[in-house]
């Protein structure tokens, strides 16, 4: 980094923070400090929602995922606005009207206080899990740019992260969203732009974006339909839709960040507003590793982008398992080129025969190209490398330490760093809440003063900024960071799920049917997940429907039983 | 003294006249959108 980009980047966080203390002030009440005093304006909420989804992952992640398998991941997000349509007509107005600090305070009105304290405990493993890995995204950026350990970075981001959080509450966190969610915008366009700049001059737009068509990568939609296949256009629409119902209508990290609402009107806008954004949001970003994929046929692409694993397997020892592999690659990469500007040409002549011959060859050599990086990736497994090996992770930072200038290097670094840093606090905050509100108010101090409780919150943030950072190492045994939380969000997500249905539809279900429910539900995801090869997009809908039909038929019985004369109620 | 904001009744959206029509746009919208990535898929794979 030059000192430009030091600038561009330290000034950029400290200003955002800045902002959001300064929104933040006066949250001296457990009400203002976890609910904002329920004073915020939509256009907050749904930039929060967005912000706090867009974290760090969205940039490292989506775009190594776009250059490596393309475009078909924007599937996943097709069944969000189904969801967030169903949510505003359902939770919302549910929520607002129970006047609850958390959707699992709802639970016990609803069912008991150990259906409440299930899903509390459920919520608080899973979101526990994820924001370690918030954290270690981050830490694959400095590592690569500074050679800093992981643990540093995690700790230095998770002080700052805790330090504001603590002090300004969901307002502050609100506001950093806001403020994060801009930059991210203005950064991804920077970015995009940087790529077409730095394209060769007979590349135009319309020429690039046929060649990462040409290769595969703007595969958007895909009918095909496959259990196993993670993203077509049925597992978006269907396991899609349950996954962002889950997630924005049972994760208190999305729930109380539209809890915070004026009033119903707003927070149903805020989620609508999100549904609509949300979508050609991720397809620009995936659009951008597309285009990154494009540079890299005219400029030389490493055969493998996690710089530390490639610099192992050149070594004297493994050399003679290498050198095959990257003479491989390199001709294929050369062949790749050379017919890339073969197919420029010809479009540009006008020559269809000479178009689709060379379209041919391209294909061969791409396919030629993946062979060799999916042979170097073997290397690095079988060498003493991670186990399951990818380097999706570093093919933007790759791209944007190399070949941006300086200033915008700072710019996108600052954007993935305040990402992290707003995603984190969102999830921490409402971590802290569950803790407090949900298990601590309710069933170790019931009678406090609100002083004692908004101690109590801040003591639950720092707690949570200090586990989150602990956990943060996971993040490396985990392939694609963002299938990695979209999976380990999934084997949680369908038994909530099931649960709230279960609560806003069924109107016999009990708290003994639901709680029965929650736990045959999570049995079948973590079965699912360990004995078939089912995608993750699917556990969502299998545990929502086990916990419906399992809370159905115990309370059927449970409920008969408990009707039966002379039996105690 | 005026009402708690959590006390008060849903309000209509600030356009289309009802929340019905909201949603409808919300999922034409995104039949809308689907249709998009699918001629994008066609015309450049």
């Amino acid at each position: 980094m030059r000192p430009l980009d030091w600038v561009v980047l330290v000034g950029s966080l400290a200003s955002i923070i800045a902002y959001g203390l300064y929104r933040g002030r006066g949250s001296n009440t457990v009400d203002r400090y976890l609910l904002a005093g329920k004073s915020m304006p939509w256009y907050a909420m749904a930039l929060s929602i967005m912000a706090t989804q867009a974290s760090a992952i969205t940039f490292i992640s989506t775009t190594g995922q776009s250059y490596v398998d393309g475009m078909r991941f924007v599937q996943f997000y097709f069944g969000m606005p189904l969801a967030m349509v169903a949510l505003s007509a359902t939770a919302v107005p549910i929520f607002h009207r129970a006047k609850v600090y958390t959707a699992y305070e709802y639970l016990e009105n609803r069912f008991d206080a150990k259906t409440r304290a299930l899903a509390s405990v459920i919520f608080l493993m899973q979101r526990g899990l994820s924001v370690g890995l918030t954290f270690y995204a981050p830490a694959i950026v400095l590592s690569v740019i500074f050679g800093w350990p992981d643990r540093l970075t995690t700790s230095i981001i998770g002080v700052t992260v805790v330090l504001y959080t603590v002090t300004g509450g969901i307002r502050t966190v609100t506001w950093t969203d806001v403020q994060q969610m801009l930059i991210i915008l203005f950064g991804l366009v920077v970015a995009l732009v940087m790529i077409f700049v730095l394209l060769p001059r007979q590349v135009s737009f319309l020429d690039a974006v046929h060649l990462a068509g040409s290769a595969g990568k703007l595969n958007a939609v895909t009918f095909h339909f496959n259990w196993n296949d993670r993203y077509n256009l049925w597992s978006g629409l269907i396991g899609g839709m349950f996954l962002a119902l889950s997630y924005f209508g049972c994760d208190q990290s999305q729930v109380q960040r539209y809890l915070t609402g004026k009033s119903i009107a707003q927070s149903k806008l805020s989620l609508l507003f999100t549904a609509i954004a949300k979508i050609p949001m991720q397809f620009f970003i995936l659009f951008i590793g597309a285009m990154v994929f494009v540079f890299y046929i005219f400029e030389p692409a490493p055969m493998v982008f996690q710089r530390v694993e490639y610099n192992r397997i050149q070594q004297p020892e493994l050399r003679a398992r290498y050198e095959p592999i990257a003479a491989r690659y390199q001709d294929a990469v050369e062949r790749r080129k050379a017919e890339a500007l073969a197919i420029v040409e010809a479009r540009h002549s006008g020559d269809a025969r000479a178009e689709n011959q060379a379209i041919a060859n391209y294909r061969r050599a791409q396919q030629d190209v993946d062979t060799a990086r999916r042979q170097s990736a073997t290397l690095v497994e079988s060498t003493g490398g991670e186990k399951g090996f990818r380097d999706t992770n570093y093919i933007f930072l790759s791209f944007v330490t190399r070949y941006l200038p300086a200033g915008i290097v700072g710019l996108v670094i600052a954007v993935i760093l305040a990402a992290t840093m707003s995603s984190s606090s969102g999830e921490i905050n409402s971590l802290a809440t569950v803790s407090i509100v949900d298990i601590y108010k309710r069933h170790f101090r019931k009678h406090a003063t609100d002083h004692h409780y908004l101690t109590a919150s801040r003591v639950a943030t720092a707690f949570w900024g200090a586990y989150a950072v602990a956990f943060a190492g996971l993040g490396k045994h985990l392939g694609s960071l963002i299938e990695a939380v979209n999976i380990v969000g999934s084997l949680f997500y369908g038994s909530l799920l099931g649960v709230f249905v279960l609560a806003f539809f069924f109107k016999r279900a009990t708290g003994t049917g639901a709680f029965a429910g929650m736990i045959a539900g999570e049995a079948a995801i973590f079965a699912a997940f360990l004995f078939t090869g089912i995608s993750f997009l699917w556990y969502n809908v299998i545990g929502c429907v086990v916990v419906i039909a399992t809370g159905v038929a115990v309370s059927f019985v449970s409920g008969a039983t408990s009707a039966t004369p002379g039996t105690a109620r | 003294m005026p009402p708690h904001p959590r006390d008060l009744p849903d309000e209509p959206p600030p356009f289309l006249g009802t929340w019905a029509r909201v949603y409808t746009a919300v999922v034409v919208y995104l039949a809308l959108l689907i249709a998009l990535c699918y001629a994008f898929t066609r015309a450049f794979s």
